[in-house]
């Protein structure tokens, strides 16, 4: 205020009650800040930071999102990775029961006891090969129903490539799914057919077991290792993946504290710093309101 | 000059001394009472008749003093700067309020706004995708659905019921003006009449004042002096009041869409172009609400279009149905569609038509879809930006009209250190003034009852 002007009680009471009225406001607004935590309650309080705000808490429910994307694709790689090692074994166990079945010390019963068995585990390929996650088959594509092959081991699923993805990344899908065709061949030559025909040939044809169905039986089973590893590359990725997406929400989490959340040592000193300027502003105050000339006069 | 021509000259003293005190009184009493301009006796010497004549002689010395207006200390330049600067307070106050009013409809940054739940949305259809087949995931999306449908209705109520509440507050704002303009001109009528008849009416004047700063605040006026002491008040350069005779206000609501509300003349329909708290409420109404109203919808527009493109391509959970839209758009706003909403297979997660069901890639698409979270966020950088610089203008409004009020008041105020000083001059002049009073009278007496004793 100007010292040419005339002061009187009022203007010095209006002055000194905007003044308090100031600060007491100054103080709300910190005393919001502190008991909310937060240093932006609406958007004029900054509006760049209102932006950056909502793009962090979208951010962190995105990579939320992806993080369970990922772990659903990690329960499909899983399941397929474990059932194939099985199939692994029981193809192995087959090539065992076929080498000793061409051992020429074997005779028709014999091959009839091993041709029983290998029948068995053509079952037990086939329900492998009928795995299921979370009540779907993994290796059966994109249709519903709840086997990849029926009981004769004819492939119900759709047709390759078929791929189940998943999206693990901002702009990254990671197939999560083999058909039955891609990992045990195609329908006509797969897999099961070739553990069929050793098991007739075992009973009827033994002349082919040694060179046609071994040959057979261990391309099918290169063509499994193969899907083996390469399910588990995939594995691998996603698991960096989810790994990146958890780095991710960390990340978004401190920008949106940082953002959005109040420097706890700086506001409470800030809030110090303003109740002594209250208090100094009503001490002031009330020194400079009480006297008049009237104190002074007889 | 005759021998009493003293005692005359005394007792005049003694008349304004005590005059002088009575107005000292009266602004004391009146230290604290809003609108108060602080009164000065203004007294003159009497001096002697200006044409001497044979009989009517001036020896130089005057006749004793004369107090008879009291004068009433207020600058009109900065009444007139105060009428301005508070009318402009008014409304940038108003628009401040709406625009914070809004802020709070659309409560962010939080977990609750549109914002996070057009998130969620966004998640449930990659869940979805997951498992497409999954009964559960279907009806979450659907309720996601409906909760964000929900908040943009919402979201619109709220400020549509905000409108109606400021045009609520703008007729009672305006039948106030109109009965302050009625007694301003009744005022103006007294006070003329007072000033006609050689009396100062200085508190009918500031009663006056008092109501024209009131009217200021609500529809912002320039004032011009009239004759005989009134005060002619405008509103946009019409006049309200005019001497003695005075016109009405009323708020019109046009009915066309979006139904702009106006302030117009109740005489002849005129737009009155009101400047205060009504052209605030007038801003917030018309400008300000429309326009948030709008970019809410064409965000729900905008979720609306996006999602249905995309939904219309895929195929329901039976791996026939296709073409079916997720979202309407009708006068109600964003809803799901009802159909959807009845069989949630309808939901097309899969862009492949049977055998391939399971397919999630259409439910991926539609995760993955970000346009109407930027447009969101546009519109509430928008709404914080002009917030903020609503806060400021107050800020600095608010500034400038307690800088002119302070002035007003200095000019206007009273000070009691001063009217103390005034009390004791009045008092010792009068106690002086009697003290003469005493002299003459012992002249007198020693003249009358002493003289042509001589001898004795």
């Amino acid at each position: 205020m100007a010292s040419a002007f005339r002061v009187t009680q009022r203007t010095m009471s209006t002055g000194a009650l905007n003044n308090l009225q100031q600060n007491l406001s100054r103080m709300q607004t910190m005393q919001e800040h502190l008991s909310s935590g937060k240093a932006i309650g609406k958007p004029s309080d900054s509006p760049t930071g209102t932006v950056a705000a909502l793009r962090y808490r979208s951010d962190i429910r995105r990579s939320g999102q992806y993080v369970r994307n990922a772990q659903d694709g990690l329960g499909w790689l899983g399941t397929a990775d474990t059932a194939l090692t099985k199939v692994s074994e029981v193809t192995r166990r087959v090539r065992d029961l076929l080498m000793s079945s061409v051992n020429g010390a074997i005779g028709p019963g014999e091959r009839d006891a091993i041709a029983a068995e290998v029948d068995v585990l053509r079952q037990e390929l086939i329900s492998l090969a009928n795995t299921t996650y979370q009540g779907r088959p993994v290796f059966a594509g994109k249709v519903s129903g709840t086997q990849a092959y029926d009981a004769a081991g004819n492939y119900l699923g759709s047709p390759s490539p078929s791929p189940v993805e998943r999206a693990v990344a901002p702009g990254m899908k990671v197939q999560v799914n083999m058909t039955g065709e891609q990992i045990f061949g195609p329908n006509a030559t797969d897999l099961f057919k070739v553990v069929a025909k050793i098991a007739n040939d075992l009973r009827t044809n033994p002349g082919d077991l040694a060179v046609t169905d071994l040959t057979n039986l261990d391309a099918a089973s290169t063509q499994i290792l193969n899907s083996v590893a390469g399910i588990g590359a995939r594995y691998l990725q996603v698991e960096t993946m989810r790994a990146r997406m958890d780095d991710a929400i960390l990340e978004h989490t401190n920008g949106l504290a940082e953002v959005e959340s109040i420097d706890l040592p700086k506001a409470i000193t800030e809030l110090q710093m303003q109740e002594m300027a209250y208090k100094a502003a009503l001490s002031a105050t009330s020194r400079t309101l009480q006297p008049s000339l009237m104190d002074f006069m007889r | 000059m005759s021998n009493f021509s003293s005692l005359h000259l005394a007792l005049s003293s003694l008349n304004a001394q005590r005059r002088g005190l009575d107005v000292t009184g009266q602004n004391i009493a009146n230290a604290n009472t809003e609108g108060y301009s602080r009164q000065r006796v203004s007294m003159t010497s009497d001096a002697g008749p200006i044409v001497p004549a044979i009989h009517s002689r001036w020896r130089g010395t005057g006749q004793g003093v004369k107090a008879d207006t009291v004068a009433r200390l207020r600058d009109q330049f900065l009444e007139s700067r105060a009428n301005q600067e508070h009318g402009a307070n008014a409304a940038a106050r108003t628009l401040q309020g709406t625009l914070g009013r809004i802020e709070l409809t659309f409560a962010e940054p939080s977990e609750l706004g549109i914002g996070a739940q057009l998130a969620d949305f966004w998640a449930g259809w990659d869940d979805l995708s997951n498992k497409p087949d999954d009964s559960a995931a279907r009806s979450q999306l659907l309720e996601r659905a409906k909760t964000l449908a929900a908040s943009f209705k919402q979201a619109d109520d709220t400020m549509a019921g905000l409108r109606t509440n400021i045009i609520d507050q703008m007729g009672v704002v305006i039948i106030n003006v109109n009965s302050s303009a009625a007694r301003i001109a009744e005022l103006n009528q007294s006070i003329q009449v007072a000033t006609n008849a050689g009396l100062t009416p200085n508190d009918l004047m500031d009663q006056r004042d008092v109501l024209i700063n009131q009217v200021a605040d609500q529809v912002g006026v320039t004032t011009r002096q009239g004759p005989g002491g009134t005060v002619d008040v405008f509103v946009n350069g019409t006049a309200l009041v005019r001497g003695s005779s005075f016109e009405k206000l009323r708020v019109s609501i046009s009915a066309t869409p979006p139904l702009p509300v106006s302030v117009v003349w109740d005489r002849d329909g005129y737009p009155a172009g009101p400047g205060g708290e009504v052209s605030g409420m007038m801003t917030s109404v018309n400008d300000v609400i429309v326009r948030y109203r709008t970019d809410l919808t064409a965000v729900a527009q905008k979720v609306h279009d996006d999602v249905n493109a995309l939904h219309s391509t895929g195929y329901a959970l039976d791996g026939v149905t296709t073409g079916t839209n997720f979202f309407t758009m009708g006068i109600g706003g964003l809803e799901v569609s009802p159909a959807v909403l009845a069989n949630a297979n309808l939901i097309a997660a899969s862009s492949l038509p049977a055998p391939a069901v399971l397919d999630g890639a259409n439910a991926q698409a539609l995760a993955d879809l970000t346009s109407p979270d930027i447009l969101y966020r546009k519109l509430i950088v928008g709404l914080g930006v002009e917030a903020q610089t609503a806060n400021r203008r107050v800020e600095i409004q608010g500034a400038i009209t307690e800088q002119i009020d302070i002035a007003r008041e200095a000019e206007a105020g009273v000070n009691l250190d001063e009217e103390m000083v005034n009390m004791l001059s009045y008092q010792h002049a009068y106690a002086a003034s009697a003290r003469l009073m005493t002299a003459v009278d012992e002249m007198l007496s020693t003249l009358i009852g002493g003289t042509g004793l001589v001898g004795r």
